[in-house]
């Protein structure tokens, strides 16, 4: 019987039994004299703690001793990691006390074992090359980075601390290489940026070029050409910035942050004092941008019409600007006939007639919905602004006529 | 009575009738001085130069002197001329002796303008390598703008006053900073670039180094896969030492990462001990503000109805 159940062991049924103590019931309900807080209790308690309990400080004196140390520190931290195996941090303690009692051997053979447990943690590879590099060991450290760059590929810390350290050291075709490597990767354009800022800090500048059409090829982004445009300025290369703003066009025409791409390339041309070229790219830019997305390019355009364009190209632009917004407020609400009427007297004061006219018919073809007064007093008012304009502004007595006889029919 | 103030006649600050010499000023004037004989001594040298006839006839004379002493010699040579227009396969013994020093002296001399020269435009900015540098773009703009505050009779204090809105929008743009990142989210890409960047700054570009290497080396343009990988150049002792310096310098910033935030003595304990504080603190941070009301109606003793 004292074997059926294998959890006890030796113990029986009847040692394991909790024996609490029978509920008895309650006789005195009054509140008792002295109340206590919780507080004070927490204040109690915490004043009553007794000071943690340290061995005491040793010095240590000679070898034996420091040997003893050594064995006493090792069986603590072999005892922690046997504990919690997973526990980085415990390894890196482990692993950097050996690095201060200057014992490399044994500190590369917890690092290698904490490795074990998991290589994916990119924190021990960088704190185990850094031990390499602190004391010197420049072998030791190319092998540990090169190990991590290769498991770890895609994690950009090692990369940059990688051929930060063969820079440091001089080593410029290594790092270079590295940086190769790491490109055949396919990094974000960080990764792309910092090995542009490599060549450029030692002047290679036709490299930095080569090194930029890769990456505009590797991220087909507007951000990405238009860096590329601006370092061949920063160099003075106009034509060689033009012909890159004339291929991110031809390939991100369509992009959805091409507007970006149009007011980079207008401002270039401004900069360059082109401003025909400039108007030319405004333009296109406004033709091929959906309305809704074009505010900021409108602004940046009505903007340099401002500066370089005569008064007519400056109300052009104003103009068509008002008339997006009212063509948007039309088709929302076309029987909004205020809306109607601001857009029909924008029109009048550009003084295109056939505009006028074409606004006024696609006005007058909102009939209103229902035979109710108030609804026609407004439209009423269409005709006779039309009937108005075509007699005092068009001068055009015919028209007027066919117009005064259209509304009388109706 | 003006007091005597302890003013050296040859400071130069002596008109000031504030200045009262000091250590300071007694360098100066020392160094003032040293330069000034200096500048003696170069003059007499250069009148030394000029007049290589008083020299030369000088030397002539004791080698002639010489001469006379030896005859083992047996040489009769034309009193050497001022300009060196001298046949070298004539001079033999002493005189050649003499021609050799002054080519030494010449080379010496040119050794020393050369250097002058690479020291000189060390001092000064480096030529533009690519496009204009920002500085001196800088000090156009600031000339320019300069120009036109003065037309507008405006100081320098009040350059401001020529932005138009549309300049002065996004200049108050560039004081909005996106909040900086927290938690987990704090070594994101985006810092661990930029902390990597600020390291770059720390690297000394040596460029007369770099085309040594690059002459050195046929296969400096490394591709990736290049069979020189391992191979490395031989590095010098000084920079292991400043790489180590810098890694020294990166694990004390480090240390500043986060800072000891101040100790509350007023609030409430609600602990009983370290641990039990510094537990407290976490889940406070976690759940504070999900448990505030419950708290404030424990506080209080009874809920609000609400």
């Amino acid at each position: 019987m004292a074997e059926s159940d294998p959890t006890l062991g030796y113990l029986t049924r009847k040692d394991t039994e909790v024996k609490l103590p029978r509920p008895t019931r309650v006789k005195n309900k009054t509140p008792a004299p002295i109340q206590i807080t919780a507080e004070q209790i927490l204040r109690e308690a915490r004043e009553r703690q007794e000071a943690e309990i340290r061995p005491p400080k040793q010095k240590i004196t000679d070898s034996t001793e420091l040997a003893d140390y050594r064995l006493r520190k090792r069986k603590e931290y072999e005892d922690l990691i046997r504990r919690v195996r997973w526990n980085i941090g415990v390894w890196v303690k482990y692993a950097q006390w050996e690095e201060s009692q200057k014992d490399f051997n044994r500190a590369r053979s917890v690092w290698e074992r904490a490795l074990e447990v998991d290589y994916r943690n990119h924190t021990l590879w960088l704190k185990y090359a850094e031990m390499e590099m602190k004391n010197k060991f420049i072998n030791h450290a190319r092998n540990v980075w090169d190990r991590a760059v290769s498991l770890l590929p895609r994690i950009d810390q090692l990369w940059y601390k990688y051929i930060h350290m063969e820079e440091m050291l001089g080593n410029i075709a290594g790092a270079r290489q590295i940086f190769e490597r790491w490109m055949s990767w396919t990094p974000d354009q960080q990764g792309w940026l910092s090995y542009i800022k490599f060549e450029l800090r030692y002047n290679e500048i036709d490299r930095a070029r080569g090194i930029y059409e890769r990456f505009v090829l590797c991220h087909p982004r507007v951000s990405a050409w238009i860096k590329f445009a601006k370092f061949e300025m920063k160099n003075g290369e106009v034509a060689r910035a033009r012909a890159v703003y004339e291929q991110a066009v031809q390939k991100l025409a369509d992009d959805e942050e091409a507007e970006i791409l149009f007011v980079a390339f207008a401002e270039f041309e401004e900069r360059c004092k082109e401003t025909e070229r400039a108007r030319c790219i405004y333009k296109f830019a406004l033709d091929h941008i959906p309305k809704g997305r074009a505010e900021d390019l409108y602004r940046k355009f009505v903007a340099f019409e401002k500066q370089y364009g005569d008064r007519e190209g400056i109300e052009d632009a104003i103009v068509g600007k008002r008339r997006f917004q009212y063509e948007d407020e039309v088709r929302k609400n076309p029987l909004n006939y205020d809306s109607w009427f601001d857009y029909i007297r924008l029109e009048e004061s550009v003084g295109n007639k056939a505009r006028t006219r074409e606004v006024y018919e696609r006005a007058i073809a909102n009939v209103p919905p229902a035979e109710e007064k108030r609804y026609w007093q407004r439209y009423i008012y269409l005709w006779i602004n039309y009937a108005l304009y075509e007699e005092l502004d068009a001068q055009d007595m015919e028209r007027t006529r066919d117009v005064y006889r259209y509304v009388s029919f109706h | 009575m003006a007091e005597e103030r302890p003013v050296h006649p040859d400071c130069r600050n002596a008109s000031n009738p504030y200045h009262e010499c000091s250590e300071y000023c007694f360098q100066i004037i020392a160094q003032a001085k040293g330069l000034s004989e200096e500048k003696e001594l170069e003059r007499e040298q250069v009148n030394a130069c000029s007049n290589p006839s008083a020299t030369n006839t000088v030397d002539d004379q004791h080698y002639e002197r010489e001469d006379a002493e030896e005859h083992s010699d047996g040489d009769n040579e034309p009193p050497i001329e001022d300009n060196l227009g001298v046949d070298i396969t004539k001079l033999t013994g002493r005189k050649k002796k003499l021609f050799e020093l002054r080519l030494k002296m010449n080379e010496a001399r040119k050794a020393n303008q050369t250097a002058m020269v690479a020291e000189k435009k060390k001092m000064e900015a480096p030529a533009e390598s690519r496009g204009i540098s920002k500085q001196k773009w800088l000090e156009e703009r600031k000339k320019k703008v300069g120009k036109i505050l003065d037309a507008n009779g405006l100081d320098m204090s009040k350059a401001y006053m020529l932005d138009t809105q549309d300049a002065a929008e996004s200049k108050y743009k560039k004081w909005e900073k996106d909040p900086a990142p927290y938690g987990w989210d704090v070594f994101n890409p985006k810092t661990l670039y930029n902390a990597y960047k600020k390291r770059t700054k720390n690297i000394d570009v040596d460029l007369d180094e770099y085309n040594k290497l690059k002459e050195a080396d046929p296969e400096f343009y490394r591709e990736a896969s290049s069979l020189q990988y391992g191979k490395a150049p031989k590095v010098s002792e000084d920079r292991i030492e400043k790489m180590v310096k810098e890694l020294n310098n990166r694990e004390e910033k480090r240390k500043s990462f986060s800072r000891r935030r101040k100790f509350h003595e007023e609030k409430d304990i609600d602990s009983i001990n370290d641990r039990n504080e510094h537990f407290n603190k976490k889940i406070e941070r976690a759940f504070g503000k999900y448990t505030l009301e419950i708290k404030n109606n424990l506080e209080r003793g009874t809920a609000l109805p609400d």
